[in-house]
């Protein structure tokens, strides 16, 4: 028998993961009871009504919201891993403390790099949903503005 | 920055101003500056010269190129021949430009003449304060040019534009040689840096008439024929006289000419070991010193006579070089500086007293008008004669005296060649100063003595011609012969035989040159002075005289052997040769290349997916035929 | 190697900066943050650090590398004016903030360690270099430019993380010494043959650089990416995504695949070819003097390949000196292109063609010397900087004992001398052929580019070793 490389530990993983979710799948098939309607039938899109074919164009908005969501989701994943390191007993006793300090600051300017580009998008607006639109008319009205301040003016007594 | 680099610097900048601000930098300041930057210069050679040790100095400035191993560096070299050739040039080039303040005052050009002017020092300055070959080659080339912008300087005359040409192209000839010559040394010593070549040839065992040598140093000399007139290419320097006279006196006697000869002296250690070059220097000089005296023998033009008799001087120079007398040669070219730019601005001084009259035939008598010019145009005239004790004198006799040990028929040529230019000299100085004036009335109205600018460097150059022979005063006279004491450290490693000259006869040979030279003055005196014998009228030459007057048909000869066939070619070229060959092949490749265009072109169609796919096949088709092994197994 | 940290953190201060509303600030800003960042560089000099746990490494070389990459950047933004005036399409701030991320990117590219650096650098450049292609909205070329670039440009990024994943399971390693003695090993265990892993991770990591740097056949995008791509942003891809591209292919080959050479060298000899003759023949019909430079910049990448494929000792100098005197004069060009054909594309005449550039020396002189000066450059004429690159990557070829170099330099001079054709045809345009181009109006800043370039291109042609030495 030879030894496993890492390459097979990840085979291993990826088979095992499909295994998985097949088994599960397939119980769910056996023990569930099997009544569909039409109500049940149709897409999931938490709760609203589906309104025609989903392959259509969104709104370009979705993808900056979308992108900035995966943004803090990978950052979260990246915790992770930091967590168990920020963690290690041995570190922490051969520094003297230092190493949490050490690696907390470092996770700190991590997270205030990513908050630095949240800032960036909130101030440029791209987190706000309905965009404030200024209108500018290019009309030119030939009457001038001191005219209706007169009639204002004279009105409003 | 040290002394050594402002020398040159001093020219430039004189240039920029000048050349940059010209019809912006107003007149009276435009010569002030370039007169000052050359005295600048002269300052800071002399500051040097005083402060000399006897030790070569070397300012390295830059590497310029380095190609494998070859490096070429902008490089200066200051020793004994570098340091006097920069007294010469600074010391005359000064008191030349002060001339031209006067002598152009009229003209258009004013400071592009000075901007020019400088620039010619600047390049004269880098050729001899090079410390190798390629960077004399740059001042060497530049020179050429300001030769040729200033023999066209005014440029309006195409005359004057034609004779520019053939200067430069005669020169190129000549370069040509001397790059040749540049190359094989780089060739066969693998660097340029003076130093380094020589000290390999007196390392390398070389024995005399090596043959690598004797075809570096024939290279060379035809370089120096080019640059500093003499046969076959010296129909230039007549023809340079087009330029304005402080022109014809810095550049095409005083300095740039005497390039060839310095490059002989500089190189003086291969010279030496080739005996075949110097033969052929010699007897090239001494021919083309009796020709070009010959030729001065009959000319009416004052200026065209100087030309031929500075180019028949240069010959003598040659001819010392020839027998070894580096140091004697160098003392000509020095002692002719003085008082051949003597004779050129004395020249000038009577033009431009004569309303730009050159002709001699219509002058005499000037010398009651113009005092001072005739005065100094006389010990001039005297001094190239070859007349004790000025400056001349001394000088070629010790050139003679050398000759004499090497080729006692050499030295009967040289001395018969010394007789016809005391003859045409005297015959210069008493047909324009003596008799009666023979030209129109109205110039006989405008006769005056030249402004102070224009007659003290005469007044200089008149001093300095008569005392230059005492700076290398002979042994025979008391002397210590300085010169050649202060220059042996040049030829240290060069093979020269020093031949103890019998003391008794070297007077007797001076005693017979001086004599010679005397009697041809007297008889110059006969003919132009008692008979009052003037020239006859152009055309109405007879027999010899006219083959001389028309400088023996050289011009012509040339004209026949060279241009015509070369005409005749070019046009069989442009009309077969060119119709034939290089239109069919020439614009064929041109045709192909952009048929071949207009099919590659359409392989970039725009779509993205035809770029992936090519991409595609390219991968695979190097996977395929990298693997090849693996997948044939 | 603390330029990458401070460019970085430039690009984000860039971004704010940009909340000012005052557009005008932003140029020289980035301009100061660009020199501090060659400063920064310069500390390197002369001192070899490993850096970030062995990802990156600086040396002398990398340190020339990161200057000449800093200082294409420089001029760039210099002659960038700003992106115009127009607030409602250009973003300045984000334009310049994306090119000094690039700008990271690149130096990335010229000092990685290991390939997970490279692959990044590559990344960050390239994904800058996607959106600035595209920055122009409006313009239908632009965006279609962007488009091709992006799936191109990630096709080739896929080929090239494929062949590092391939030589990662032949070598085990993603350290560039690693991977080297990893090939000896590899070479020791199978007896002096490769497995087929290796063979086609190489030439997979080859193909993905060599795409960056469009070398032929791989050259597709180019062209048309150039052309569409607003100016002053292909003047940066021409100059500094080359520069680093051919940095980063030579670093590898020479690093981790010396004892391969055969494995890359026969394949990448055959296109140098191509790409020097697809280059400079299919230039010679252009009639858009942008789509020339395109197709010149193609040609380019050939020579600069020369060098690598040479392994000569003078390998590292020739490179630098080719790139450093290229991109100077590419600079000058898109410099004067680009106020030529808008002051053009405002008389409403044909922009970006030969045509635009008639009679340009009449009322532009400076104009049409820099114009002049920089083709007379990329053509190879002397006593400019080009003819010595050129030069030096010839001598580089010829010193190579093997006999095939003899052939490729017979192509290279062939095709160079097919290159003045289309570098003079601009030169002709702006003295020779009649036309109007009213005076440009320049600003100083502007003329001080191109009179420093123009300057340092004939000072480089005189006096090479004034920085060969250095090199």
């Amino acid at each position: 028998m030879t030894m496993l490389t890492d390459f097979g530990y990840i085979l291993l993983f990826i088979i095992a993961a499909i295994v998985f979710v097949a088994v599960i799948l397939f119980l769910a098939k056996l023990i569930r009871p099997n009544r569909p309607n039409e109500e049940k039938l149709t897409t999931y899109e938490s709760g609203e009504e589906p309104d025609g074919n989903a392959n259509v164009r969104f709104n370009i908005r979705f993808y900056v919201v979308a992108l900035i969501f995966i943004l803090f989701d990978v950052e979260i994943i990246f915790l992770f891993p930091w967590a168990t390191v920020f963690g290690n007993k041995r570190l922490i006793a051969e520094t003297d403390g230092l190493w949490g300090w050490f690696s907390l600051v470092e996770m700190f300017v991590f997270v205030g790099v990513l908050l630095i580009g949240l800032a960036y998008a909130w101030i440029k607006g791209h987190l706000d949903w309905v965009r404030p639109e200024v209108k500018t008319t290019e009309y030119e009205s030939k009457i001038p503005t001191s005219l209706y301040d007169k009639i204002n003016q004279k009105y409003s007594q | 920055m040290s002394l050594i680099t402002l020398i040159p610097l001093f020219p430039l900048i004189g240039f920029l101003i000048n050349g940059i601000g010209f019809r912006h930098v107003p007149k009276s300041l435009a010569g002030i500056i370039s007169s000052a930057a050359a005295f600048a210069s002269f300052a800071c050679a002399l500051t040097l010269f005083l402060g000399f040790n006897g030790q070569p100095q070397i300012v390295h400035l830059f590497d310029w190129i380095t190609v494998g191993t070859l490096n070429i560096s902008m490089s200066f070299q200051l020793d004994q021949l570098s340091l006097l050739m920069l007294l010469i040039i600074t010391g005359v080039g000064t008191l030349i430009h002060i001339y031209s303040i006067g002598y152009m005052s009229h003209d258009e050009g004013f400071g592009k003449f000075f901007a020019f002017l400088n620039l010619f020092l600047f390049f004269m300055l880098l050729l001899v304060m090079g410390s190798n070959y390629v960077v004399m080659f740059i001042g060497w080339e530049g020179v050429g040019l300001c030769s040729y912008l200033l023999i066209g300087f005014w440029n309006k005359n195409s005359n004057y534009g034609n004779a520019a040409r053939k200067a430069f192209i005669m020169n190129r000839i000549g370069d040509l040689g001397f790059l040749l010559g540049i190359f094989l040394i780089i060739n066969h010593f693998g660097s340029v840096e003076y130093s380094e070549v020589f000290s390999k040839i007196a390392e390398g065992g070389y024995s005399s008439g090596d043959k690598t040598l004797f075809y570096i140093t024939i290279l060379l000399f035809i370089g120096a024929m080019g640059k500093s007139a003499q046969i076959p290419l010296y129909t230039w320097l007549p023809d340079a006289m087009a330029g304005p006279t402080p022109v014809s006196a810095l550049i095409h006697a005083a300095t740039m000419v005497t390039a060839g000869i310095y490059m002989i002296i500089r190189s003086n250690i291969m010279y030496s070991l080739a005996p075949e070059t110097l033969d052929i220097v010699a007897w090239v000089g001494l021919a083309t010193a009796l020709l070009a005296a010959s030729i001065g023998l009959f000319q009416n033009d004052i200026k065209k006579v100087l030309a031929y008799s500075t180019v028949s001087q240069l010959g003598y120079m040659f001819m010392g070089l020839g027998v070894m007398a580096y140091s004697s040669s160098f003392f000509h070219v020095m002692t002719h500086a003085f008082f051949k730019a003597l004779l050129f601005l004395g020249a000038g001084s009577v033009i431009h007293a004569m309303s730009d009259e050159q002709d001699i035939r219509s002058m005499g008598g000037l010398r009651k008008k113009l005092p001072i010019t005739f005065i100094t145009f006389l010990i001039a005239t005297i001094a190239i004669s070859g007349i004790p004790p000025f400056a001349g004198f001394f000088s070629k006799d010790e050139i003679l005296a050398h000759v004499f040990e090497h080729n006692k028929l050499m030295w009967a040529f040289g001395v018969l060649g010394s007789i016809m230019t005391s003859f045409y000299m005297f015959r210069l100085l008493f047909l324009t100063f003596f008799g009666e004036f023979r030209g129109t009335e109205k110039q006989k109205h405008h006769l005056h003595e030249s402004p102070i600018a224009m007659t003290a460097p005469l007044m200089i150059l008149a001093v300095l011609s008569a005392i230059g022979g005492f700076f290398n005063f002979p042994h025979i006279f008391g002397g210590h012969a300085s010169l050649a004491a202060f220059m042996e450290p040049l030829f240290e490693q060069s093979a020269i035989e020093h031949v103890a000259v019998d003391e008794s006869l070297e007077i007797t040979l001076m005693i017979v040159s001086v004599v010679a030279a005397l009697l041809s003055a007297g008889v110059a005196y006969f003919i132009y002075v008692v008979k009052k014998t003037v020239p006859v009228a152009e055309g109405e030459e007879t027999g010899l005289q006219k083959v001389i007057y028309n400088k023996y048909y050289i011009d012509e000869l040339y004209d026949t052997l060279f241009v015509k066939p070369i005409t005749a070619l070019s046009n069989f070229f442009r009309e077969v040769i060119e119709f034939l060959v290089i239109d069919l092949i020439v614009e064929g490749v041109g045709k192909l290349v952009k048929t071949l265009s207009s099919e590659v072109r359409l392989l970039q169609n725009g779509t993205t997916g035809y770029y992936i796919f090519a991409m595609v096949l390219s991968i695979a088709a190097i996977l395929v035929w990298s693997l090849k092994s693996f997948l044939l197994g | 190697m603390n330029a990458i940290i401070a460019l970085s953190l430039f690009g984000i201060s860039n971004l704010f900066l940009g909340f000012l509303n005052n557009r005008k600030i932003l140029l020289p800003a980035t301009l100061v943050f660009i020199l501090i960042a060659l400063g920064l560089n310069f500390a390197d000099w002369n001192h070899e650090y490993y850096w970030f746990n062995n990802m990156l490494k600086t040396n002398n070389l990398s340190v020339n590398f990161v200057t000449i990459i800093l200082l294409s950047t420089f001029l760039v933004v210099a002659i960038s004016r700003s992106f115009g005036d127009d607030d409602e399409h250009s973003h300045p701030a984000e334009y310049y903030a994306i090119l000094l991320f690039s700008a990271v990117g690149a130096i990335m590219m010229v000092t990685f360690e290991n390939l997970i650096m490279l692959f990044v650098g590559l990344e960050i450049l390239s994904v800058s270099m996607y959106v600035l292609t595209g920055s122009d909205k409006r313009s239908l070329r632009s965006n279609e430019a962007a488009l091709k670039y992006f799936l191109m440009g990630s096709f080739a990024t896929g080929i090239l993380l494929f062949g590092v994943a391939l030589v990662y399971g032949a070598t085990s390693s993603f350290d560039i010494h690693g991977i080297a003695q990893g090939v000896a090993k590899a070479k020791e265990q199978m007896g002096g043959a490769y497995g087929p892993l290796l063979y086609s991770g190489v030439i997979l990591i080859m193909v993905g650089l060599l795409f960056k740097i469009s070398a032929a056949p791989f050259h597709f995008w180019t062209p048309d990416v150039y052309d569409g791509a607003p100016s002053i942003f292909t003047a940066f891809m021409s100059t500094v995504v080359k520069t680093a591209g051919v940095a980063a292919t030579y670093r590898i080959l020479s690093i981790s695949f010396p004892s391969v050479y055969g494995l890359w060298g026969n394949p990448l000899v055959y296109i140098v070819c191509a790409t020097l003759i697809i280059g400079n023949i299919t230039a010679v019909y252009q009639q858009s003097f942008k789509r020339m430079l395109a197709y010149s910049s193609i040609s380019h990448a050939g020579y600069l390949l020369i060098t690598v494929l040479a392994k000569r000792p003078e390998t590292n100098s020739s490179l630098l000196f080719y790139s450093l005197a290229y991109a100077i004069a590419t600079i000058t060009a898109f410099a004067v292109l680009m106020v030529v054909s808008e002051a053009q594309a405002k008389n409403g005449k044909a922009d970006e063609s030969f045509e635009a550039l008639n009679g340009l020396a009449n009322n532009n002189p400076l104009l049409a010397f820099s114009l002049t000066i920089s083709m007379l450059s990329l053509a190879g004429i002397p006593l400019t900087a080009g003819f010595f690159g050129k030069f030096f990557v010839f001598s580089d070829a010829f010193s190579n004992p093997s006999s095939l170099f003899k052939w490729i330099l017979v192509i290279a001079i062939l095709m160079s001398t097919v290159g003045i054709y289309y570098y003079f045809k601009p030169i002709i345009a702006a003295y020779m052929k009649k036309g109007e181009v009213a005076k440009i109006e320049l600003s100083p800043l502007y003329k001080f580019i191109l009179i420093l370039t123009t300057t340092l291109t004939i000072l480089l042609g005189l006096a090479p070793d004034l920085v060969k030495n250095i090199f």
